[in-house]
């Protein structure tokens, strides 16, 4: 309910175009930063030697140093950002819930997806860079023996799938929001979307594999 | 043929203190070509003479008959059951005021939207009655008579989780008309002044891109194009804004 009980007009602001681009950037920089990370982690199915070689690279140019309290801010802010989208509100959550369920509509599903996954993100994804961040330098064997220790196991189980889910969609709807993706690409896009998640969930897989077969 | 439809069918009258919102079920032998229009006419003269629904066109150019159909919005004139399954439910749009059962005043939401969204050409030209009508090219006539076919029906606010959630959200429609006229020559509206209009949270940058609105307009419009374009737009426009030093 909205009664308009005054003549005060509010001054035009360019806030929110600012805040929307940013979100969009903050995402989109972590999807590219998600992209690189797989690199890392998948470097270790060839052989651990290389995964280390990247790792010894990646601090001795204090990239890892630096750049994972960037990416941890640029997390947070995005965080930030979205959080003002995802409906804390009771009466919202149980709109939205009801309407997915009345619409059957795929996107509008995959919009609650991403709200889901993103508060699980956050909680396990700040867990999982503060382990790691605190304690390098990061190696092949290190990682290993903490995913062998199987309660790393079952928490990477976890977060991959949610990571890569939310990081696919945000591909698509970041495509979608910005006029990237028009009518006739809708479809490609979505099917592009699901390949890229089941790749990366994938590759994840597989890297987890080899680390629990790695003999430390 | 010869299928035995069951109608479940939301009921309730606001104008009535003892009325409470139900739901009600009718049975009907479904006939050849039957449309929504055709089952509920024949439900309220057969059934249930008090049961309330709109219609005026019947041929999906009003806009009046919107309805939730098995959860969906969409033109019930136009909807035939045997697209459907044996089970029906109708339900009043969400969002719009309910007048009573599947009736909505979605004409109030739209006026307003249409104040808002200051929806006719804007142009310090005086009209000359008798001189001959402005030229316009072919290509952006077509391209504004591709907008302006939207019927005002309100399926795609009733699709959109975010104006659902938030009551402020001038939807998809309003996008679509504020796009109609930044194609027009007529309207010398500059981008800052519709950048006030629809460069907010209430606006543009509000939509999630959900695609709902896309998804069940009957009329096909192109609105997640729309979005797109607009939300390139009117976020370059701020930018640009961002690097013009007193000004
Ligand atoms: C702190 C954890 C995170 C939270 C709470 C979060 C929350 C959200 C939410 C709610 C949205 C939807 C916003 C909307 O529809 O307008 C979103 C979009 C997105 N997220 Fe996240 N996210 C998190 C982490 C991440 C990470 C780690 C990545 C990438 C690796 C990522 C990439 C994206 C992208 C690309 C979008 C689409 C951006 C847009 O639509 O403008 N997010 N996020
Ligand atoms: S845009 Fe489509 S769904 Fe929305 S009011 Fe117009 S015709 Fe109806
Ligand atoms: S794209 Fe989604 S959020 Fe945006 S107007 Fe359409 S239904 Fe609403
Ligand atoms: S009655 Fe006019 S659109 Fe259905």
């Amino acid at each position: 309910m909205a009664v308009d009980t005054t003549t005060y007009v509010p001054a035009p602001s360019r806030t929110s175009a600012y805040l929307d681009w940013l979100q969009m950037l903050t995402g989109a920089g972590l999807i590219l930063f998600m992209w690189s990370h797989m690199i890392l982690v998948a470097s270790v199915i060839p052989t651990p030697r290389l995964m280390n070689a990247i790792a010894h690279f990646l601090e001795a140019t204090y990239m890892a140093q630096v750049g994972g309290p960037i990416i941890a801010c640029t997390f947070l802010l995005h965080f930030v950002l979205a959080a003002r989208k995802v409906p804390f509100r009771v009466e919202q959550q149980s709109t939205i819930w009801k309407l997915s369920r009345q619409l059957r509509h795929t996107d509008t599903y995959l919009w609650l997806i991403q709200a889901v996954t993103a508060m699980v993100i956050l909680i396990m994804g700040c867990i999982h860079m503060w382990t790691v961040l605190t304690d390098l330098p990061i190696t092949a064997a290190k990682s290993a023996a903490r995913i062998q220790g199987g309660f790393w196991l079952v928490f990477y189980l976890i977060l991959l799938p949610m990571v890569e889910l939310h990081v696919g969609i945000g591909f698509y709807r970041i495509a979608v929001k910005w006029g990237f993706a028009r009518r006739k690409d809708r479809k490609s896009f979505k099917k592009l979307e699901t390949y890229l998640t089941a790749i990366f969930v994938a590759i994840g897989l597989m890297a987890l594999v080899r680390f629990l077969t790695l003999s430390v | 043929m010869g299928r035995r439809l069951k109608f479940n069918i939301f009921r309730y009258n606001p104008q009535d203190p003892d009325s409470v919102p139900h739901t009600d079920t009718f049975y009907l032998a479904e006939t050849e070509s039957m449309t929504l229009f055709i089952a509920l006419t024949d439900i309220r003269e057969e059934q249930d003479s008090s049961l309330q629904f709109d219609f005026c066109c019947r041929a999906g150019i009003c806009g009046a008959c919107a309805m939730m159909i098995n959860g969906r919005p969409n033109l019930a004139c136009k909807t035939l059951t045997k697209d459907l399954p044996d089970e029906i439910t109708l339900m009043p749009l969400p969002i719009f005021k309910l007048i009573g059962d599947l009736s909505v005043d979605t004409g109030t939401w739209f006026r307003e939207m249409n104040e808002k969204v200051e929806s006719w050409v804007h142009t310090s030209k005086s009209f000359d009655p008798s001189a001959d009508e402005e030229r316009m090219d072919d290509a952006v006539a077509e391209e504004i008579y591709e907008l302006e076919r939207c019927i005002e029906c309100g399926c795609c606010v009733a699709a959109c989780g975010t104006a659902n959630m938030r009551r402020d959200f001038v939807g998809a429609v309003a996008m679509n008309r504020i796009a109609r006229f930044m194609l027009d020559p007529r309207d010398q509206r500059t981008e800052a002044e519709y950048f006030e209009i629809i460069g907010t949270d209430e606006g543009i940058f509000g939509c999630m891109g959900l695609l709902g609105c896309e998804d069940v307009c009957p009329k096909h419009l192109p609105l997640q194009d729309q979005l797109g374009i607009l939300r390139r737009k009117m976020g370059w426009s701020a930018v640009k804004e961002l690097f013009r030093f007193g000004k």
